[in-house]
């Protein structure tokens, strides 16, 4: 079995500066590698304004984290995140089938195109009078 | 009997004006076109956003994208609004609650 691309993306608390938040990602990052996940991505997106009130906040800082790694690489980073202080919400994202279809269906669509593009005059189409 | 007529007159001639609002419209460029009904006017054929601009993959972290598709309330809207294909609705679907989950998109107004 070929592993999996997750996304792991997480709130910190808006009370904590820039360097706790990058100490914050950098122990999610170490929950990952412990696991034998691959890094594939860090970002950090700085403090954004929540959609909705998270216990007492309206801010948060997002961080995301892109790895590769097994179903317990999941299962543990998820539970570690649950415990982990200044982490009010986190969300993970299995995005390797659909980054697949996304790049398949991208493939057929090219393909189509250059098929169009070689047939001299295509034929007439239905599509205004449904 | 004299403030029910006053009332079945009116209706009379409420019909009229549909009609003539009707043969109006099918004679295209009537002077009262404006007036009667708009969805006349604006009639254009409605294009999958997704499809027309290639998208393949509907990033759930993608606030700026998703945002019009959930306006003011936060509801998802219906296909019918913006003529997004059947499948670009389902992942669309996804990738907005997808958003909500991590508060990105709200799930109601405040």
């Amino acid at each position: 079995m070929s592993d999996r691309v997750y996304e792991f993306l997480f709130v910190a608390d808006p009370n904590l500066g820039e360097p706790e938040v990058d100490a914050l990602a950098a122990l999610v990052q170490g929950y990952v590698e412990k696991e034998a996940g691959k890094l594939q991505k860090v970002e950090k997106w700085g403090k954004k304004r929540l959609a909705y009130k998270i216990g007492r906040h309206r801010e948060g800082s997002y961080v995301l984290i892109v790895a590769e790694g097994g179903s317990g690489l999941v299962k543990e980073v998820e539970r570690r995140l649950r415990v982990t202080d200044g982490v009010i919400k986190f969300i993970t994202v299995r995005v390797d089938e659909e980054l697949r279809k996304a790049e398949a269906s991208k493939a057929r669509r090219t393909a189509t195109e250059a098929k169009r593009r070689t047939r001299p005059s295509p034929p007439a189409q239905l599509e205004e009078g449904y | 009997m004299s403030s029910f007529s006053p009332g079945g007159q009116r209706s009379f001639s409420g019909g009229g004006a549909g009609a003539r609002g009707k043969a109006g419209a099918a004679g295209r460029g009537g002077a009262d076109k404006k007036e009667q009904g708009k969805r006349y006017f604006f009639r254009r054929r409605k294009v999958c956003k997704f499809c027309a601009d290639k998208i393949d993959y509907i990033d759930y972290k993608d606030v700026k994208l998703l945002g019009p598709f959930a306006p003011e309330r936060g509801k998802i809207l219906p296909r019918r609004m913006f003529g997004t294909c059947a499948a670009h609705q389902r992942t669309l679907t996804l990738a907005i609650k997808r958003a909500r989950a991590i508060a990105l998109l709200p799930f109601a107004a405040e």
